[in-house]
């Protein structure tokens, strides 16, 4: 099997075979997305590497969970890194930690897109489509997804209703879908 | 969580948050117990996912360090030692040949755009029967109705192939290496019965030989129906407690080459009719089923 070569679909089956040079290879294509969000999330080097191992063990351990139907690889390695990394974030010696630093400057911090997305061209598109997005559904995402809080916890933040915040949220993912395709970026994932 | 269920309504609405992973365990977990029924909420789960993904990506360089520490994890992760996987994945001397002359003989069919030949073996681990979560129970609960068809399916009889050897040997779609593995006397042939076709009906077959090289044979055209070109047949193969992939075999089968060297004996095999380019865990009930008696 050439690994290089094969798609990443591919590459999972191939790891289902206990085959280690596909996982290598997935770790060469996704490691570096996988570690720098588990980094931003937990902003320190020795979870990050914690939950960036965990990622690629579970893979190892169970590909069947991937299903190329659902998605793409990428986006379900990085679903996986943040509820890792939110489990951390969530343990109680990081919350404490966290609750030191937290400030609402977190969700009005400018995002450093640039220097995170993979491709530079892409990484514009998906800052434009982000700035598109309304403060007040921008915020909610940003606090959720990258500070690792809950809903709840997110309205407090922001001093809006439980229920206008988990409205909020579901509707800007749409909104920054939408965004997204209207700049010639198609998130991948199967269509209602 | 306390009080009633959450209603389908309420579940919707929550799907931001939860893949977004702000919701708190319980209410997760009853969300996530929905989605294991409820494809379009699982659907747009997924597509949430996949913005995320994109606010998330990064294409840093992975950290090259952390690579050896997953590495020197793997051997005592998995379910057999690493010094039998290894060597079954690469196999010594003339299986290692014979496997690499199959692997050369069989173009990329593998995103479905190749030939009908198929890629000798992508594999998973369907532990899946056992393993998956609940979400992934139904195509779990498909894999083992599947399983199940082929562990009821009894008589069949495993036939040495002295008497067809020459037959197949003259196919033109043959490398050297595979027409020497069908000449060895210990190569077996193994009649699969379809599952809606009439009793007795054989569909093809699946010629098994001692150095791991098998062959899905349907030479006649006649037994499994052509697909549309969208679509392609997948062989499966039973193995311990696992189901595993063994490869693509295009949409007009015709001789497919396949690969079980060095893996623990294979003792059923299944076919299903998939989307091309395959699936990892098969959602479809098997066209055609063999139990292989030792």
């Amino acid at each position: 099997m050439d690994v290089e070569q094969a798609s990443d679909a591919n590459l999972v089956v191939a790891v289902g075979r206990w085959y280690e040079p596909a996982l290598a290879e997935i770790y060469r294509r996704h490691g570096g997305a996988v570690h720098a969000l588990a980094r931003r999330i937990l902003r320190s080097d020795p979870p990050a590497e914690e939950v960036t191992q965990e990622v690629f063990l579970d893979l190892w351990r169970n590909p069947e969970k991937f299903d190329a139907q659902r998605g793409t690889l990428r986006s379900f390695l990085l679903a996986r890194t943040h509820g890792k990394s939110v489990d951390v974030v969530r343990a109680e010696e990081s919350r404490r930690r966290r609750e030191e630093r937290t400030t609402r400057e977190t969700a009005t911090a400018a995002y450093d897109i640039d220097r995170e997305v993979w491709d530079m061209a892409v990484a514009s598109q998906v800052k434009d489509a982000l700035v598109a997005l309304p403060d007040e559904l921008r915020q909610p995402i940003e606090l959720a997804y990258f500070g690792g809080h809950t809903y709840k916890e997110v309205a407090t933040l922001l001093d809006e209703p439980e229920g206008t915040v988990k409205s909020r949220i579901r509707s800007g993912l749409g909104r920054l879908r939408v965004n997204l395709i209207e700049r010639g970026i198609e998130p991948a994932g199967a269509e209602l | 969580m306390t009080g009633a269920p959450l209603t389908h309504a309420e579940i919707e609405e929550l799907l931001g948050v939860y893949a977004l992973d702000a919701l708190e365990p319980d209410t997760a977990a009853e969300v996530e117990a929905h989605l294991e029924d409820c494809v379009r909420c699982a659907v747009e789960v997924g597509q949430h996912h996949e913005v995320a993904g994109l606010l998330a990506n990064s294409g840093g360089a992975a950290p090259a360090g952390l690579w050896d520490g997953i590495a020197g994890q793997l051997g005592g992760t998995s379910d057999q030692s690493w010094d039998r996987l290894a060597a079954r994945l690469d196999p010594p001397g003339d299986e290692r040949d014979v496997s690499a002359a199959v692997r050369a003989a069989a173009p990329a069919a593998v995103e479905g755009t190749g030939p009908d030949r198929g890629v000798p073996a992508p594999v998973v681990s369907l532990d899946t029967a056992r393993r998956r979560s609940r979400r992934a129970g139904l195509a779990a609960g498909l894999v083992a109705a599947a399983a199940m068809v082929v562990a009821v399916v009894l008589g069949v009889q495993v036939h040495h192939l002295h008497g067809q050897v020459s037959a197949m040997q003259s196919a033109p779609q043959l490398s050297a290496a595979e027409r020497a593995a069908l000449a060895s006397p210990t190569t077996r042939r193994i009649p699969l019965a379809g599952t809606t076709a009439g009793p007795g009906d054989t569909p093809a077959s699946i010629v098994l030989t001692a150095a791991g090289t098998g062959f899905v044979m349907d030479d006649a055209g006649d037994g499994l129906a052509p697909l549309p070109a969208d679509r392609t047949y997948q062989l499966w193969g039973v193995v311990g407690s696992r189901v595993i992939s063994l490869g693509l075999l295009g949409p007009h089968p015709g001789i497919v080459p396949f690969s079980v060297a060095g893996s623990a004996p294979v003792t059923e095999f299944a076919i299903t009719d998939e989307v091309a380019g395959g699936v990892v865990v098969s959602h479809n009930h098997p066209v055609a089923v063999a139990v292989v008696h030792v």
